[in-house]
């Protein structure tokens, strides 16, 4: 038995920037949704490098999508709803032509996967400046709507994971349907010529055009967004540092920052002090009078931040207490309970034993290091 | 010469060491802070017996959670002691930290705190002379 050892005629149809940008957000996409769905607020500097590196490729594809050759434009792959239909009609009739760039549908696709990664690098810095007040829109977005708009970011993730099953379902049916493995077109380049293919002019890319478009566009994409992000937040929180407060309370515990608990509540603890969560913590009247005054002007109300928000959802129950919140509650609900009773956290209350960043307010989640 | 010098040099520094160690464990604040508590108690000398005995001891009168001074400060008052939530105390013991009961106002802040926390109600002069006395004699 003999094979046939001629060698099949192959044209080169995935140019090398394609193909790197394909698989590179491959790769991107897979660590974006396992940082996102997976491990959590923890990597969340991981999640958001990945997911502007995503957004920079998207960029990089729109411009090559006019600057590349055939294949890569998208005037050669995207088409209007007649065309589309009539493809499908094709299908339907199995008298479909094997395409050797995009299908119809495989453009929408590609159109679809484009826009849906490029929604979730703009809902992501967002949702971030928002939230965390970090990154280029640090300064720009209030708590409440940057914490609003992550819902928006979720269902886009899990829309592009729907798309990325359709992307795959297309290709394994386009695959069998023309005897052809496009996902190693994919990664040589090349397919194989068969009679029959649709003629081609085949346009020239313009890679100076491509490389001046896009060191330009992601220049000042970088410029501006590191421009803007060194706005200061509007109420952002206050410090704790050289306070009087500073000074007396953290004899005994770490500086609970102000903002994590409205006004009503500090009055409280301030009124309460001789039996202060168990122990008396006396101060002579005029430190109370002073450390009062500074506590309600800077407490939940007046501070912009996710903790203020957050932590303003007391336990009526238990109004001086931030670890009887619902939030603290829930966030926490997954920690052993024993590594709040032992060395080194020894207590619920001793945040700053996990939360790096508690004088600032902040509590960003990349500065939570648990104990060993 | 030169060696014999040294020599010399060396017994000095040792003596100006002396001298300086030596009133570091009477620092006259804290001296002073001794004598008002010993003329508030009409008395004129304390007793570091006492004080250890009341330092050491539980005590019922106080807030539940905190039965006697060494429930933070711990027994071995030349180590660092610990609040409820984990933060560090200060060596009690003056010789480890020097500048301990040098400041009136702290040191009736915290016999203050202290003892309506531990005793429930306030400290005698007596008993602060007392554990002060115990205090600065570790």
């Amino acid at each position: 038995m003999s094979q046939p050892s001629e060698k099949t005629a192959t044209t080169r149809i995935w140019d090398i920037f394609v193909r790197m940008f394909h698989w590179s957000l491959v790769a991107g996409i897979g660590v974006a949704a396992w940082t996102g769905f997976i491990i959590g607020p923890r990597a969340l500097d991981i999640h958001v490098w990945i997911g502007s590196l995503a957004g920079a490729l998207v960029f990089l594809r729109l411009i090559w999508g006019f600057t590349g050759g055939t294949f890569a434009r998208f005037s050669s792959f995207l088409t209007g709803p007649r065309q589309t239909i009539h493809h499908l009609r094709e299908l339907a009739d199995k008298t479909a032509p094997r395409h050797l760039g995009h299908n119809p549908l495989g453009g929408w696709m590609v159109l679809a996967l484009l826009g849906v990664i490029a929604g979730l690098a703009a809902t992501g810095a967002y949702v971030l400046g928002g939230t965390f007040h970090a990154g280029p829109l640090a300064g720009w977005v209030s708590t409440s709507s940057g914490m609003g708009l992550r819902e928006l970011h979720e269902v886009l993730a899990i829309l592009l994971l729907v798309f990325i099953a359709f992307h795959l379902a297309g290709v394994i049916f386009e695959s069998y349907r023309t005897r052809e493995n496009l996902a190693r077109a994919m990664v040589t380049g090349s397919k194989e010529m068969r009679s029959g293919d649709e003629p081609q002019t085949r346009l020239a890319a313009r890679p100076l055009a491509f490389v001046l478009t896009g060191v330009f566009g992601l220049g000042l994409a970088v410029f501006s967004g590191l421009s803007m992000s060194h706005r200061t937040p509007p109420n952002a929180p206050v410090s704790v540092v050289g306070t009087t407060y500073e000074a007396n309370c953290t004899d005994c515990h770490m500086a609970y920052h102000p903002s994590l608990l409205p006004a009503s509540s500090w009055v409280q603890i301030m009124a309460t002090l001789d039996d202060h969560f168990g122990e008396d913590a006396w101060l002579p009247p005029d430190t109370v009078t002073e450390i009062s005054a500074w506590l309600g002007a800077h407490s939940g109300e007046a501070t912009d931040s996710k903790p203020a928000l957050v932590f303003s959802q007391l336990n009526s129950a238990r109004p001086m207490e931030i670890t009887e919140t619902p939030f603290w509650k829930r966030t926490h609900a997954h920690l052993p309970e024993d590594m709040f009773t032992t060395p080194p956290v020894y207590a619920r209350g001793n945040c700053a034993a996990c939360h790096e960043d508690t004088k600032t307010g902040w509590f960003y989640p990349p500065n939570i290091h648990l104990p060993e | 010469m030169k060696k014999g010098m040294n020599g010399r040099a060396a017994v000095f520094l040792g003596a100006m060491t002396l001298a300086i160690a030596g009133p570091l464990f009477a620092n006259p604040a804290r001296d002073a802070i001794i004598a008002k508590y010993a003329s508030e108690a009409g008395v004129s000398t304390f007793s570091a017996k006492r004080g250890k005995a009341l330092f050491m001891a539980n005590h019922t009168g106080g807030k539940p959670t905190t039965p006697s001074c060494i429930t933070c400060h711990t027994s071995n008052l030349r180590g660092p002691g610990s609040t409820r939530v984990g933060k560090p105390i200060d060596a009690m013991a003056v010789s480890v930290t020097p500048s301990r009961f040098t400041d009136i106002a702290k040191v009736e802040k915290w016999f203050g705190r202290n003892c309506n926390s531990v005793l429930g109600r306030l400290c005698t002069a007596t008993e602060k002379g007392d554990v002060l006395t115990y205090l600065s004699s570790l």
